[in-house]
Formats: structure tokens, C-alpha cells, sequence
């Protein structure tokens, strides 16, 4: 089962970055669809080359945020509503979350990751991401904490609830948004 | 109260339903040593020493033995290739016999490879080179591998693999890092509990650098870990020792070549662990092996000099590591003699391999406490 959530993860990331590279020529809703197709027929014709092994090996676990950041984008181009994350959110997840890696790396003696194998600390943090989506109105963290949190239990991924709900990739992701909300 | 407040509520509803599964599933850690019960040797035991196997491949590397059992088979598996971290690095292994009458050792064969682990990955994926190598005590023919899929060892990853006899059926990465479990490595035998589980040594080489006891659950899932740091020094490869149900040591490397031997220890079954203290034993920038020998003592197989790897001695400890007897100087040819891994045979012998000219060779020894009595 863990083969087919990569295989998941690798199509949605496949499939946004030739979003992203088509939205220079096409535009949406085809820049979508095209762009869904290469990486869906990527992962089922070349899944086993060693370009998309590497692939999976680098960048494996994928978790639910990354490929659900993916979809949501993809999903606002066909008209989807989604409520768009403002910029101190943005911002703030991008503090904690290298906070959280400085933590992984042991710089400080605290070992947020830790917490992420052990089912009362992650029950309150996915109820923490609940409240905050109801008090923002915004379903989305809810969403993928609460699949997270599925996920992690039927041990099909990580035994951390972390490598769930966030991935490494988050930071350059995250850059990237401010960085182009601030131009 | 809109329907997206509504679908967050339910959310919130599934949540504390999955949370309540999940602790009703999850099986508290045991958090005590099983305390090896070792007999004191018979007083008629004739005091054994023997080489067992001692090999030099043509060219290339040979580094890093371990002590495997898998069923009725004893082996050392080592890497060998044509440099460290090379793609051709494979694992290879002799088949040991330890009979009464003295032991001896097959011809050397390999028994994993880079191509093998790869195909038996969940998921699939790319596998570049291979590592240190360890049995995993706690699930029949089954391995830690250190293995690499991009870089070199600072992004290693842990992979558990199940073996059917000499070819590997399924093989998955550790779950120990948000960096994608990068920069885990193992090296040392692992620690048992009380209730039959048992704990992971490894150690995280990106940043700081730290030793870490990783915990297992019964599918052999990442439970828990628990750091040994260090202040100023990159404490790594701990070599645990239990001493009673819940304290024991980690002898580590310094990753910094400060020239000493690192101490860390527990009082709460692994649970906490001290920053890592400057022994008073030189100690080159390498890994060192212990175990208990009965009445309490502590066999260790390590460098004798803070500078260089080229002497490899045994030493004893009877007052918990607090000071040490050489008793024994194993290796002291031209070329460093590392990366030592003592094990315990059922009957009480205990197994030495070691890598000696600098990593250009493989050496295992058998002796037992009625030798180590004498020295």
C-alpha cells in the first residue's frame, strides 16, 4: 500500500510542476488537465525508471500536505473556491515549521518530532489544526490534518504523524508564494 | 453556522474517533533492560582463542563486520566494493561454524546488493549504496542496512529488511527524520527489553550530530527515540551496555577527533540520557565494541590511542567503565584496525570481527571467559 500512496504523491507533484511549466504557454483550465495528465501517464508508464525511483527515493515519504497544496492550486485554476491563505499564515507556518527542523537537527535540546509517534500528543494537535480551521473558517489544515492523522493510523506510510502532514518541501514552497505576494 | 463550518466539525468529530482508536491501540513502552544472566565460567573450562576467519579481498574495501544469527546460521556479513560509498559496494558474508571443536569459516559470497534491496523496496525506489549492516534482533532473518539513495552517508537512511534466506522480500526506510529520514545510520547490535521487545542504537549524522535509541513496536514500526548529545563534540555510533533494569551506557565516538572515547548513560531504562562526557580512554575518531561478561564486568574491543586506528585492544572494565585492564592487544599491523562488533554465542562464547588494514580487510576471532580469566 505504501507504493501506491507514492505513486499518488509522485502523479499530484508530477502533474503540478507540468502545471506549472504549462501555465507559461497554456493557459487553465487546459494548463490542468495537461499538465494531470503527464504526471498521471508518467507514473504509470516510467514508475519503474530509475529517473522516477530517485524521484521516489528523494523525496519520499510525500505525505497529504504537498500533494493536497498541489490539487488546491490546480483546483482554484478550474474555478474551485478556495479561500487563499494569508500571508501571516504563510508566514508564521514557515517560522514553525523551521523551528521544527532546527529541532529535528539537534540544535536545541527539544525534539518536537518526537511527538509525532505517540497517539495523545497528535489527537491534540489534530484538534488544535480543527479549531483553527473553524475560528479561520478555512477547511483546508483541518482536512489534511484529520487524513494525516487517518493515514498515520493504518500504517500504510510513516509511523510519525509528522511526515503526514508536512514534507521539506513546504519551505521552498512557501518562499516562493511570499516572495511573489511581495513583488 | 455555514456547511464549512459544519464539515470542520465533523472533521474535529472524526478526529476524536481515530484518536480514541489510536490510544486504545497503542501498547505502552516498556522502559526496562532485560539484564543479561551470565554464569561465571566453569573453573575446568580450558581458555580458548581462535581465528575464525581472516580475509583480504584483491583490491577495494572490506569494512565494517557484523555478527549475524539467522536460525541455525552464524555469519559475518561486511561492505565490500571497490571504494567506500561506490555503487559496486555490495554485502557480503562468511558462513561461520562454531562447533566444540573449534570453528572455521566459509568462503566469502555475496548476500545483498544495491540491485536486490531496490527491487524489494516498498516503495519502490532507487538504491545507490550500501552501509553498515546489522542483524535485527527482533524479527527472525531480518537486517538493518544502512543505505543511500542520493549523496553520501549524511543521507543515509535506516532500511529494515526481511530476509527469505539469502534473498531480501521486503525492505522499507525507518521512520526517524521530517528530513525524508535522511542522515540516520546504524552500526552497533541492538538492546533488549525486559518484554521481549527491543531498542535500535543509531545516529544522526546532518547538524549537530547526535546518538539516538531508537524504540520499535511489534510490526518493528518506529515508536519512539531518545537522544544522547554532547556539548562541543558529535557523540555518534552508541554502543550500549546494560548494567541493571534500568541504567546502562553508551559509549560513543566523537565524530570531531577530539581524541576521546564519549560516555553517556540512563537511569530510566533509555529513557533520558546524560550529555555525553570525555572519558579518560584515548580514543580515535572511531567506533568502539562492548558487552557484559559475568559478575558484573564489562568486555570492550576498542582503539588504544587517541590518534591512530592501527592498535585494536580488549579491555575490562569491573567497576561499571569507571577504569579499565587491557588484557589483550589484538591488531597491531601495519594499516587501522576497526570497527569491532562483539557478540555473545548461545554457549557463552563471544565472537570479535573487526576490519583491519584500513578497511582492506576482515577478521573475526573467537575466545571465551575462561580466556579472558587468564589474560
Amino acid at each position: 500500500m505504501s507504493g501506491v500512496l507514492a505513486g499518488l504523491g509522485m502523479a499530484t507533484l508530477l502533474s503540478w510542476v507540468a502545471f506549472a511549466i504549462l501555465g507559461w504557454v497554456v493557459s487553465p483550465p487546459l494548463s490542468v488537465w495537461i499538465g494531470g495528465a503527464i504526471g498521471g501517464l508518467l507514473v504509470l508508464v516510467a514508475r519503474n525508471t530509475m529517473i522516477l525511483r530517485g524521484f521516489v527515493a528523494l523525496l519520499a515519504p510525500f505525505g497529504v500536505m504537498l500533494p493536497a497544496i498541489a490539487l488546491r492550486q490546480m483546483a482554484a485554476e478550474l474555478g474551485a473556491p478556495v479561500v487563499p491563505f494569508a500571508t501571516f499564515e504563510i508566514l508564521v507556518f514557515l517560522l514553525l515549521y523551521v523551528a521544527f527542523l532546527v529541532s529535528a537537527i539537534g540544535v536545541v535540546p527539544v525534539d518536537v518530532y518526537r511527538v509525532g509517534y505517540a497517539p495523545l500528543p497528535v489527537a491534540a494537535m489534530v484538534l488544535s489544526v480543527c479549531v483553527y480551521g473553524y475560528l479561520t473558517g478555512n477547511w483546508f489544515l483541518p482536512l489534511v490534518a484529520v487524513l494525516g492523522q487517518a493515514l498515520w493510523l493504518s500504517r500504510w506510510g510513516s509511523s510519525n504523524w509528522f511526515d503526514h502532514v508536512t514534507h521539506v518541501l513546504l519551505v521552498p514552497v512557501a518562499l516562493i508564494v511570499l516572495v511573489v505576494r511581495v513583488i | 453556522m455555514g456547511s464549512g463550518d459544519i464539515f470542520i466539525l465533523a472533521l474535529a468529530l472524526i478526529s476524536v474517533v481515530l484518536s480514541g482508536y489510536a490510544l486504545w491501540r497503542d501498547e505502552t513502552l516498556n522502559w526496562v533492560f532485560a539484564v543479561p544472566r551470565l554464569p561465571a565460567p566453569d573453573p575446568g573450562e580450558a581458555p580458548l582463542f581462535e581465528t575464525l576467519f581472516d580475509y583480504r579481498p584483491k583490491k577495494g574495501v572490506a569494512h565494517s563486520p557484523a555478527i549475524v544469527k539467522h536460525g541455525e546460521t552464524l555469519s559475518t556479513l561486511w561492505f565490500e566494493g571497490s571504494s567506500e560509498a561506490q555503487p559496486d559496494i555490495e554485502i557480503r558474508r562468511a558462513v561461520l561454524e562454531t562447533g566444540p571443536e573449534g570453528g572455521c569459516a566459509g568462503d566469502p559470497e555475496t548476500f545483498l546488493t544495491s540491485a536486490a534491496l531496490a527491487k524489494a523496496f516498498a516503495p519502490g525506489q532507487l538504491v545507490v549504496t550500501l552501509g553498515n549492516t546489522i542483524q535485527n534482533d527482533a524479527i527472525e532473518s531480518s537486517l538493518y542496512a544502512t543505505v543511500v539513495s542520493v549523496g553520501g552517508w549524511a543521507m543515509a537512511s535506516i532500511a529494515e529488511v526481511r530476509m527469505d534466506g539469502v534473498k531480501p522480500v521486503r525492505v522499507r526506510k525507518l521512520d526517524l527524520s521530517p528530513f525524508l529520514n535522511r542522515s540516520f545510520l546504524v552500526r552497533s547490535p541492538m538492546v533488549a527489553y525486559a518484554d521481549g521487545s527491543h531498542a535500535l542504537p543509531a545516529y544522526f549524522e546532518m547538524g549537530t550530530t547526535y546518538g539516538a535509541l531508537v524504540r520499535l513496536d511489534a510490526e518493528g514500526r518506529v515508536r519512539d527515540q531518545r537522544r544522547m548529545t554532547g556539548t562541543g563534540v558529535k557523540p555518534i555510533q552508541p554502543m550500549i551496555v546494560v548494567l541493571d533494569e534500568t541504567r546502562a551506557l553508551a559509549f560513543l565516538r566523537d565524530f570531531d577527533d577530539s581524541g576521546r572515547l564519549y560516555l553517556s548513560r540512563t537511569e530510566d531504562g533509555g529513557r533520558h540520557w546524560t550529555r555525553a562526557e570525555a572519558t579518560d580512554i584515548p580514543h580515535p575518531n572511531a567506533p568502539v565494541a562492548a558487552l557484559s561478561l559475568s559478575g558484573g564486568r564489562i568486555l570492550m574491543a576498542r582503539n588504544g590511542s587517541g590518534n591512530d586506528a592501527d592498535r585494536l585492544e580488549l579491555a575490562v572494565s569491573a567497576d561499571e567503565g569507571e577504569s579499565w585492564q587491557v588484557i589483550h592487544r589484538i591488531d597491531s599491523e601495519a594499516g587501522e584496525a576497526r570497527y569491532p562488533m562483539l557478540r555473545r554465542l548461545a554457549d557463552g562464547r563471544i565472537l570479535l570481527a573487526y576490519s583491519h588494514h584500513s578497511k582492506q580487510g576482515v577478521r573475526v576471532v573467537m575466545f571465551n571467559e575462561a580466556w579472558v580469566a587468564a589474560r
